[in-house]
């Protein structure tokens, strides 16, 4: 019942978050912003419209908007957010979910070829060039995680005997690991620096231009995929960070919240106040999160006996 | 074991039909498909019903040329690597239908039919040997045959040098391999495989080393992959599907005999062949995606996956020299189920990319381009065959890599070296992961969706029923072991029965994780459905207006603009530079007024590259100072014979 509860919770709450990194980025700018509630109502205007497709596209470009959500929804079923047991856990499901993500970046990187044009093919190559490299970073951080806990599965990572907690016995070990995963975190979801959301040339785009020829509930479903991947990713983060277990659900729940929203608006933060690298910069920055863990594994062969 | 040599039997018979009714055309391929079916039906039967009762190991042996034995055992590998060989065969023969269209090469598909049977009979001959003599009269006939099959198309000269250089490295890996037997009878003096654990420890590797060399040029693993690059887009696309799908998996299973049979205690044999196969993995995934011709592709990511096998053999005898049977037991499990995955997807794969070469008239990438909407059945099946092979769920590929992962985690333990190599294996396989997606959304993005790029892709249309059938039947088979890999997961473990390092152990708790697997699939795919209904909802009664790509505000695109394979890898490529050269020609700009200038990049692969330059080279250059000893006079010939005889018998 608790599972079902933070589930919906968690969807509900998720185009709420979002609109905070941009409230912070416009406070950064001097300006007013756009209204916290504003993703919930590009929602509602984007489920009402209809859509323009292109006449190069197939049924493949239709496909990539309901698989990327699809597969950002199945992470949210098996976090356990705010502590609370997610609705499915097995050992060895962090494997399949990671695998899922990539069928999303998949089709999602189909879609956008299907449209035959050559900006969307360059956001879909540099999509898919800037992934792999992430990836690396997330199996080595499952790595380290196994070796912490002997676990293969969101639930048992936070739960088991032994659990991920910086006042833990590795928590120094965790810091790296919160760098590493900020930076995956900010090159998986297209933020700054890696990608600039807000930028005005298409060329110089990833995420945004691989869906410039969606429209109407199609955008609207990419939308809550990808915010769907960040509220994971940045609730991945404050589990880490969160060293509190507290016996109130309530009060952790606020904590977990609480934390999640700071990582929030510290990517506001991080966006408004640097420029996203030149392209050829990325790679070394995403590669940099990969050296911090693997270094933290090194050293767990000594800390862990 | 009598069923099966009556089911090689009646494959074989298939082939003498061929070539008995090569003059009707038609009758002869109906009559050559359905013997070797049949012939496939049986063994398939005979294999899986001794695989899943674990039927103990069976042995015969009759006596060959008075001297000789021919010995057989059939234990639950042998049985194993059956299965693909009776399961693809038949496939790849129904494909052949249509595809092997062209009335005018009657004979020679009649001989092609021919020579394709015996590679069969010869692979399961392969998996089967007992003893050396066997084992070395199966493995060339395999050779030889499968050279005959690779030049179909000899008038064409690339053809014929893609034959001559696969004959070369088949010729050049069986040398190796009779100095291992050569070593190995010394120290025995026994013909029977059984004696192979009786000789001393050092020798144990070297023998190893030198087969690993050999069986390891015919799987396919870098810088030994040359002959599989150069057969594949020669071969007709059914025995490119074969040899890519079925035969390279006999050198997987070599090695693995070879392994089981040395019993050496040594860490060196498992630490080489999982380094190799990540290094197998991340190189021939990188080729793979520098590459543009479909079918080459193709072969290099057959090198990838051979090297995803490898790191799960790897697995598994490091698992065993560190005496840690889970380790050992996903590892090979592992490999074997991801043995028969590949060998599904990829036989569709290069099914596919037949069709395209067959209707489109090229495989270049670059040269395609909206083949979905004019094959919608090759398109989607490629599709699937994609998704498949770059190892993400709900399709087949995930299975067998999650089995790896699975050993590989078990393998993060205190010491130093296995704890590296673990590691080391769980990040390549995710960046091998990630690089066959990127590698497969190439092919179909570019390939197959968007706008078509020349005329001959712009013409082209559905194929032959008897492909597209063949296709779907794969393509639904990967999905099927994709979504419920519980059986096929059984059919794996029941492969490594025989192994002795992992006997007894209990899988109860894993099946239950498999169950797991397989119930997040089917969420997934409920959550999938359930998105689409909700989208089909809000698109009820909505304007759904159709127009030109978006071209961000330029109004005159054409199809060139489309983005090419060459400049999706671009960015890939040029962060793997050291291992992949890429060569660029420019013609340059010389006068005031410029002329027509062009520009070329070609990847060339870096063990080709060495080949020519530290080996062909030197030996030519050495060999054409011994050219006087060849001189066309036949009487100092045999003069040479008797000296060389004459010098043997003083010496030996």
């Amino acid at each position: 019942m608790e599972s079902i509860f933070s589930f919906c919770f968690a969807i509900l709450i998720t185009p709420l978050l979002p609109a905070l990194i941009k409230k912070v980025k416009a406070c950064y700018a001097g300006q007013q912003g756009p209204p916290l509630l504003i993703n919930y109502y590009t929602m509602a205007k984007l489920f009402k419209k209809g859509s323009v497709y292109s006449t190069s596209t197939t049924f493949v470009f239709r496909m990539g908007p309901v698989v990327g959500c699809a597969t950002s929804l199945m992470m949210l079923l098996f976090f356990p957010m705010a502590g609370i047991a997610p609705l499915f856990s097995f050992h060895g499901d962090v494997l399949i979910l990671f695998y899922l993500m990539g069928l999303g970046r998949f089709f999602t990187i189909l879609a956008a070829l299907d449209t035959a044009s050559p900006f969307e093919g360059m956001g879909a190559a540099r999509e898919a060039f800037f992934s792999t490299l992430a990836e690396a970073t997330v199996f080595g951080i499952l790595v380290l995680f196994f070796r912490i806990t002997g676990s293969l599965s969101f639930a048992e990572f936070f739960s088991g005997s032994h659990p991920i907690s910086l006042t833990g016995e590795h928590g120094a070990l965790l810091i790296l690991v919160i760098v590493a995963l900020y930076i995956v975190m900010l090159t998986e979801n297209s933020r700054v620096p890696v990608d600039d959301p807000a930028t005005h040339l298409e060329l110089t785009m990833i995420h945004e231009v691989m869906i410039l020829d969606h429209s109407g509930p199609d955008l609207a479903l990419i939308e809550l995929g990808a915010w769907f991947k960040l509220l994971f990713y940045a609730g991945f983060l404050a589990r880490i960070i969160d060293p509190f277990q507290l016996q109130n659900v309530w009060l952790n729940g606020l904590l977990f919240y609480a934390v999640v929203t700071f990582i929030y608006i510290t990517i506001g933060t991080v966006e408004s106040i640097t420029a996203r690298y030149k392209m050829n910069m990325v790679p070394k920055f995403i590669l940099t999160p990969f050296i911090l863990v693997f270094f933290a594994t090194i050293l767990t062969m000594e800390l862990i006996k | 074991m009598d069923t099966m040599f009556v089911s090689l039997a009646v494959i074989l018979a298939g082939g003498v039909a061929a070539l008995l009714l090569c003059r009707q055309f038609t009758l002869m391929k109906l009559v050559t498909i359905a013997t070797t079916t049949a012939g496939c039906g049986v063994g398939l039967f005979y294999s899986l019903s001794n695989l899943l009762s674990h039927a103990a190991p069976i042995e015969m042996s009759w006596s060959w040329l008075h001297l000789f034995s021919l010995a057989f055992k059939v234990d639950s590998i042998s049985l194993f690597f059956l299965v693909p060989i009776f399961t693809i065969t038949p496939m790849a023969l129904l494909y052949s239908f249509h595809y092997m269209g062209d009335k005018a090469k009657a004979t020679r598909t009649a001989i092609n039919y021919f020579f394709f049977t015996i590679l069969v009979a010869s692979m399961a001959l392969v998996v089967t040997a007992a003893n050396i003599i066997t084992f070395a009269l199966a493995w060339e006939i395999m050779s030889l045959s499968s050279f005959f099959l690779v030049i179909f198309d000899y008038q064409v000269k690339a053809n014929r040098q893609a034959g001559y250089i696969y004959f070369i490295f088949a010729q050049g890996g069986a040398m190796f391999l009779f100095a291992a037997f050569a070593l190995l009878y010394q120290h025995t003096g026994s013909f029977d495989f059984s004696t192979f654990s009786t000789i001393p420890e050092n020798v144990k590797l070297l023998v190893f080393i030198l087969a690993f060399l050999c069986f390891g040029s015919k799987a396919g693993i870098f810088p030994l992959h040359l002959a599989k690059i150069q057969s594949g887009p020669a071969a007709p696309s059914h025995i490119a599907a074969i040899m890519s799908a079925v035969m390279s998996k006999m050198g997987i299973y070599a090695i693995f005999r070879m392994y089981l049979l040395l019993d050496a205690t040594t860490p060196f044999i498992g630490q080489i062949v999982l380094v190799t196969g990540i290094g197998t993995g991340v190189l021939g995934v990188v080729y793979a995606l520098a590459k543009q011709d479909l079918k080459v592709l193709l072969a290099y990511s057959s090198v990838e996956n051979i090297g995803i096998i490898l790191i799960g053999l790897g697995i598994g005898m490091v698992g065993v020299s560190e005496q840690s049977q889970a380790m050992a037991f996903f590892g090979f499990a592992g490999a074997f189920m991801h043995v028969f995955n590949h060998s599904i997807f990829k036989s569709l794969l290069f099914m596919g990319a037949g069709a395209v070469s067959r209707k489109a008239k090229t495989t270049n990438i670059d040269q395609l381009g909206g083949l979905m909407k004019r094959m919608p059945i090759t398109g989607r099946t490629f599709l699937a065959g994609s998704v498949a092979i770059s190892g993400l769920p709900p399709f087949s590929g995930f299975i067998g890599e999650f089995l790896i992962y699975y050993g590989a985690f078990y393998g993060i333990s205190n010491h130093r070296l296995p704890f590296i190599l673990a590691i080391l294996a769980i990040v390549s396989l995710a960046v091998i992961g990630g690089l066959a997606a990127a590698c497969f959304t190439k092919v179909v993005g570019l390939g197959f969706l968007g706008e078509p790029r020349t005329e001959n892709a712009a013409k082209a249309t559905e194929t032959g029923s008897s492909m597209t059938l063949i296709m779907v039947v794969l393509a639904i088979a990967s999905l099927v072991i994709g979504i419920l890999p519980e059986p096929f997961i059984r059919l794996a473990f029941a492969g490594i029965n025989d192994v002795p390092y992992t006997v007894g152990f209990d899988t109860l708790a894993f099946m239950g994780i498999v169950r797991q697997v397989s119930q997040t699939v089917a969420i997934f795919i409920g959550l999938l459905l359930l998105i689409t209904l909700l989208r089909k909802i809000l698109y009820l009664k909505k304007e759904i207006g159709s127009g030109g790509t978006w071209g961000c505000g330029f109004t005159q695109p054409t199809v060139r603009m489309q983005y090419t394979g060459t400049s999706y890898a671009a960015e890939m490529i040029d962060f793997y530079r050291p291992f992949v050269p890429v060569k660029k020609i420019y013609t340059g700009i010389s006068k005031i007024f410029p002329g027509k200038t062009t520009w070329e990049t070609e990847v060339e692969d870096v063990a080709e590259l060495n080949y020519q330059l530290r080996l062909i080279q030197p030996l030519l250059k050495f060999l054409n100072k011994l050219r006087w000893i060849q001189h066309g006079k036949i009487q100092l010939y045999i003069a040479y014979i008797v000296l060389a005889i004459i010098v043997l018998l003083l010496l030996l």
